[in-house]
């Protein structure tokens, strides 16, 4: 679905942003790219959807090069939400703002088609569709920005960061519901998200990045367990796994399951 | 177009000059181009930009500036010659003197924005903010409006092309439309970036204000900006391009 062969890209004259990365993401894949502030996660996310193009080496998704076919025509293919959502915000109420992306790529479904999309996702990102964006909080805007982006329901969906400055319980609800589109639909995620438990829970697959290369690619558990990785690339892992990892307890990684293995253990060792 | 304003860190001859140096060359430049009607010393102007350019050791951008006024000047020059009716005529509608105004106002437009984008670019802002004050003695509350309001230029304009990008990302078709249809497309885009500017100049009043601005003084920069033998030979040559463009 979105593969980069030895991709590499460098801003202006600066030295290179990141540097020949390459992976596969295949269809209906959820994927974290993890790393440190600058470790070129937006900018990998970036040539994903065309919004730049590689220096070097080759990006496809569906096959079509990025260079090759526009960004707008992409839209409905490929969601962006971008790391500040003000960016994106253009529209004076909610209502309108979620109905122009869509709009925009799905105009032909006609009027009423489009009014119930929208009416779904008011109801669930719990708005009323009459708030004006820029006077709501920057937690609010963000689910406004996100909202607009899964009215959408493209193939794949590019998450610069969806839950930073939303509370817990928005959050978990958020992430449930871009679950829901990944088991149901089949939605392709790529997501940047710096809340390691959020990634733990949520994503399937990670991408480790450093200083724009490409450091590690694999499950989640067993990339957080890699604890030299985890240094180089400025990780600090999820709690439970770090115990784990340190207890030798590999399968557990929530407090009820590590619980049941200590005293298992303990059982174990004391009959 | 984004980095346009931006500070290309250096240590080139002009980068060491005393900024309010700078600064003067930059007003002695502008007012040379009004004072002459000449040709051959707009072009010489011309020149010596270039050269303080290509000294400073930022050719391209020099160019890349160059470059950009060259499509606006084009544009004024080929307006500017159609509408001009005075002269003899040398081919259809087109005088000789339309030519010659023509092409000393486009020069002169030229000649006045290349200094500003090449001092912005050889000096730190915050040392020219620090220079006014020091040197000229401007009260520090006016050095600073003037440095910050220079410092929202590249923003707005950074701020402009990354609302475009997420909006093409949603489909806007900004990646294929041209000229006016793009600059059509892009007024409705103008009410989110007053608001979010707005807000960025509230924000960066407030943070200012929390950090005791109103409690700074003249005497609280810890930089001296003194001048050189080099800057009073800078500030002579450029006395020279005046009385040049006044005698000539
Ligand atoms: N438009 C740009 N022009 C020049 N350099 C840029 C630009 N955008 C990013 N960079 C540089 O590229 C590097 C990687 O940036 P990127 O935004 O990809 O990081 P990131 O991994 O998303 O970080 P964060 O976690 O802070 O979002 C940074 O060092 C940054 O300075
Ligand atoms: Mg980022």
């Amino acid at each position: 679905m979105i593969r980069l062969e030895n991709v590499s890209f460098s801003y202006a004259n600066l030295g290179p942003t990141v540097r020949d990365l390459s992976f596969h993401i295949r269809k209906g894949e959820f994927v974290a790219i993890l790393g440190a502030n600058g470790a070129g996660k937006t900018t990998t996310m970036k040539l994903i959807d065309g919004l730049i193009r590689p220096t070097s080496g080759k990006v496809t998704v569906n096959g079509a090069d990025t260079r090759e076919t526009p960004v707008s025509q992409r839209a409905r293919q490929v969601g962006f939400l971008f790391q500040n959502p003000d960016r994106q915000i253009c529209r004076n109420t909610v209502r309108e703002e979620i109905l122009f992306g869509l709009q925009t790529v799905r105009g032909e479904e006609g009027e009423e088609a489009l009014k119930q999309r929208v009416d779904a996702v008011l109801e669930d990102f719990h708005f009323t569709g009459d708030e004006e964006p820029f006077s709501l909080s920057r937690g609010q805007r963000q689910r406004v920005a996100l909202a607009s982006i899964l009215a959408v329901e493209p193939e794949v969906l590019i998450l610069d960061e969806p839950t930073t400055g939303l509370d817990y319980l928005e959050c978990c609800h958020i992430m449930d519901r871009i679950r829901r589109m990944n088991e149901e639909k089949m939605v392709t995620i790529l997501m940047v998200c710096h809340d390691m438990e959020v990634v733990l829970d949520y994503a399937r697959r990670a991408l480790v990045m450093a200083g724009g290369e490409l450091l590690g690619d694999g499950d989640v558990r067993t990339l957080f367990r890699d604890t030299a990785l985890m240094e180089r690339a400025s990780i600090l892992p999820p709690q439970m796994i770090a115990l784990g990892t340190r207890l030798g307890i590999a399968e557990a990684d929530t407090p009820e399951t590590m619980a049941e293995a200590i005293l298992s253990r303990r059982g174990g060792g004391s009959a | 177009m984004r980095e346009i304003f931006q500070y290309v860190p250096g240590t080139s001859l002009i980068h060491r000059l005393n900024p309010m140096t700078k600064l003067l060359l930059t007003l002695l430049i502008c007012v040379a181009a009004f004072l002459t009607g000449n040709l051959f010393v707009l072009l010489g102007l011309l020149l010596v930009n270039l050269l303080i350019g290509f000294c400073a050791g930022i050719a391209r951008r020099t160019l890349g500036v160059f470059k950009g006024l060259m499509k606006i000047a084009v544009f004024l020059f080929l307006l500017q010659v159609l509408l001009t009716r005075k002269g003899t005529p040398v081919f259809w509608i087109i005088t000789d003197e339309g030519l010659y105004t023509s092409a000393a106002v486009v020069l002169r437009l030229i000649v006045v924005c290349m200094p500003l984008t090449l001092m912005l670019a050889v000096t730190r802002v915050s040392d020219l903010a620090n220079a006014m004050v020091q040197v000229a003695h401007i009260p520090y509350k006016y050095a600073f409006t003037i440095t910050t309001a220079l410092r929202f230029i590249p923003q707005f304009l950074e701020e402009m092309s990354d609302i475009m990008e997420a909006q093409t990302a949603r489909g806007v078709a900004f990646d294929k439309a041209k000229g006016l249809k793009k600059l059509g497309m892009m007024l409705p885009l103008c009410a989110p970036l007053l608001i979010s500017s707005v807000r960025n100049t509230e924000h960066t009043a407030v943070a200012a204000e929390v950090r005791g601005f109103h409690l700074r003084t003249a005497r609280s920069g810890f930089r001296h900006y003194p001048f050189h033998g080099i800057d009073v030979l800078t500030l002579l040559a450029g006395a020279a391009l005046i009385a040049l463009s006044a005698v000539i």
